[in-house]
């Protein structure tokens, strides 16, 4: 990927259709050999831009969910204590001695995400997703920052590991915690906008082929004046593609106010959305065209 | 091809250091991210220079209206548009306060001595009222007599110590089971790390077992301040315990009146004065109307939503609200769904006779699982109290 063009045109080809402060953002990434901070509205397609990243560059994907209380034991590696304990029994009953080399070796390493991506061994660099960072606490936070600033892992017993050809690291965050400054400084940063009704068709477009062109326009229409509504969850983009797939499996060519309520289940998450989205009229382009 | 033959990192570092004098965090690592993103991708237009500047100067979606505005600024011929009050940062910290040392100044040189001498320590207490930085000294009896008057009656020198008194006296908070876990002789769960490490110096052999259990964290408490007209002689007092909250652990505070407005930054001030006159600055619909319910469902439909989740609500009005009775049982349900206790402060509660008939009040009552008075100082400690109790 050799401008922010060429990363438009490479993450088309994998259908993911990218803006041009999102092409800049990763291009830049992958230029600078930093890790970048995405963030957004939840559906906006973060994590979707880090999945269609790696296939794009045809390299392997490795996720990190975060959860609170992860620890470097989940995220970086551990040991693995059971065949250690057999190790010794076995010496034991052969009359030979165990020292710390014997045991802390990398056979006995078990790589979790982050280390894995450190250690691959391949011709392209892996893509590491460290999937909504706000979810986990300070302390692992905290525990990233060796590994975002200088992509490398250290481990007491056995030294650092360096990796060769730094991981691609992409970070989601939802902001339902404010991340450290340090963090954000060691990341380039990006926020992605909510696609226009226009982008919005374009990606549905691409996400549901089944589905025909008047149908997701009135479809993108519809979501775009559910969102103005004072909703508990409104729906997102990935929302959006779920409903047209399932109108597109019902066969669904022209959106009518009982397809909506059939299959509301696909973008009213509460009991209240509901019945907001189903009071909501339909515009269909026929309606559209017998307006004055 | 934009900024040909420029010097990239005079330009990163004028354009980073105008973005600083607008209140944004930009530093070396962000200027240097700049001239090396330029190098990588020299802009063709002033959208690719405006996507390069961005992706690498700006690091929080706060920053973002700065951003805009400032590039707006130096890459646009037309003058900026008239800023909204939001999109105004908060001051940069003024450095260069010139602090008069004594004996050095020409005025204070009376005796002309060629050194420099303490100024005397009984002018202290004649200025005192002056400058207002020092506060009397009351002693603890006074405090407590001061802490059972309402807030009506307190200056905002008295409000300013029984705050700092408040804050002292918030020792215990909620906690709950946390999902690390820490070597201790008690735990159950037997932690092998330790254990391998010690059995290292019994050649290998497990004798001592190191077992673990789970950290307590702080359970994160969420307070939410009535600022309204109705509220006008609480709102300082108020102010003072949701600072208190903000320093001594995890808390989320918000005011509100017609809408709604996150404290949490300015309260975390280290100066007390300073975090009061912050706040008191960002909330920009003080004494007016009230919306309770249209701000709780604000508060949950916002990224800020989250933070509720598992945690002590605290809610300080008095039940006044413009929205109808019915938005607010809809709104109070949603929160105590997605909370792990609700508490309600109410002012007027402590009088006697006090019956919640106001119509929002009521609405709430449900959903509430404790209603405390708040009308004192003494109130607020117990209230405080109780919180540590809810675990």
């Amino acid at each position: 990927m050799n401008t922010p063009e060429d990363v438009i045109q490479r993450l088309d080809a994998v259908d993911y259709l990218a803006d041009d402060g999102l092409a800049m953002a990763v291009y830049l990434a992958l230029r600078l050999g930093k890790p970048l901070l995405l963030e957004g509205e939840p559906g906006v397609g973060k994590t979707a831009a880090a999945k269609a990243l790696a296939q794009a560059l045809d390299t392997p994907f490795i996720r990190l969910q975060c959860y609170e209380g992860l620890t470097a034991g989940e995220a970086l590696y551990e040991w693995n204590y059971q065949r250690q304990l057999l190790h010794i029994r076995l010496a034991e009953a052969r009359g030979l001695s165990v020292d710390d080399g014997d045991l802390f070796t990398t056979s006995f390493l078990q790589e979790r995400p982050i280390l894995r991506a450190v250690r691959h061994d391949g011709p392209t660099p892996p893509v590491l997703l460290i999937d909504e960072i706000d979810r986990a606490d300070d302390e692992f936070e905290a525990l990233l920052f060796e590994f975002l600033g200088e992509a490398a892992v250290t481990i007491p017993e056995l030294g650092t590991f360096a990796a060769t050809r730094p991981p691609v690291v992409i970070l989601t965050s939802n902001r339902s915690r404010d991340l450290h400054d340090a963090l954000r400084r060691r990341c380039l940063y990006h926020w992605i906008e909510f696609p226009t009704p226009a982008q919005a068709a374009a990606i549905v477009r691409r996400a549901v082929p089944g589905a025909t062109a008047p149908l997701i326009r009135s479809a993108t229409e519809f979501i775009g004046t559910v969102r103005g509504l004072d909703l508990d969850k409104a729906p997102g983009l990935a929302e959006t593609i779920d409903w047209v797939s399932a109108l597109a499996a019902l066969g669904v060519t022209e959106l009518a106010s009982t397809d909506v309520i059939r299959t509301l289940g696909t973008i009213a998450k509460t009991p209240d959305d509901r019945a907001l989205i189903a009071d909501t009229p339909v515009t269909t382009p026929r309606a559209r065209r017998d307006q004055p | 091809m934009l900024l040909r033959g420029i010097d990239r990192a005079a330009f990163a570092v004028a354009f980073a250091a105008r973005l600083r004098r607008a209140g944004m965090a930009a530093g070396i690592t962000e200027t240097g991210d700049l001239v090396s993103a330029l190098e990588a991708s020299p802009p063709t237009s002033r959208t690719a220079l405006y996507w390069t500047a961005r992706v690498s100067l700006v690091r929080k979606h706060d920053d973002l209206a700065v951003f805009d505005r400032i590039f707006a600024t130096v890459f646009d011929d037309t003058p900026p548009l008239p800023l909204s009050r939001k999109a105004i940062p908060p001051k940069p910290r003024d450095d260069s306060v010139n602090v008069a040392v004594p004996g050095t100044g020409d005025e204070t040189t009376v005796s002309g001595l060629p050194w420099a001498t303490l100024p005397p320590a009984v002018a202290a207490d004649e200025d005192a009222d002056d400058d207002g930085l020092n506060l009397p000294e009351l002693r603890p009896s006074t405090l407590a007599a001061l802490a059972d008057r309402p807030f009506e009656d307190l200056d905002a020198a008295q409000t300013e110590a029984l705050g700092e008194a408040l804050r002292q006296a918030l020792t215990h908070w909620p906690r709950r089971r946390g999902r690390r876990h820490r070597p201790d002789r008690t735990g159950r769960r037997v932690a092998l790390r330790p254990t391998i490490a010690r059995a290292r110096r019994t050649g290998w052999e497990a004798i001592t077992v190191v077992r673990e259990r789970p950290v307590p964290r702080p359970r994160r408490v969420v307070m939410l301040c009535d600022v309204s007209e109705s509220m006008r002689a609480q709102a300082a007092a108020y102010l003072q315990l949701m600072r208190a909250f903000t320093t001594v652990a995890d808390a989320e505070v918000f005011a509100f009146a017609t809408g709604l407005t996150r404290l949490t930054v300015p309260l975390r001030h280290t100066s007390p004065r300073e975090a009061i006159d912050q706040a008191s600055e960002a909330v920009d619909d003080r004494f007016g109307g009230t919306r309770i319910a249209a701000n709780i469902a604000t508060l949950l439909d916002s990224h800020h939503g989250n933070t509720v989740r598992g945690g002590v609500v605290i809610i300080s009005s008095d039940g006044w609200d413009t929205d109808p009775p019915e938005r607010m049982s809809a709104a109070m349900a949603r929160l105590s769904r997605r909370a792990y206790r609700v508490l309600w402060l109410n002012p007027r509660a402590g009088a006697a006779g006090f019956a919640p008939k106001v119509g929002g009040m009521a609405a709430a009552l449900p959903f509430c699982d404790l209603l405390l008075p708040a009308a004192t100082f003494t109130d607020l400690t117990t209230a405080a109290r109780c919180l540590a109790d809810l675990t």
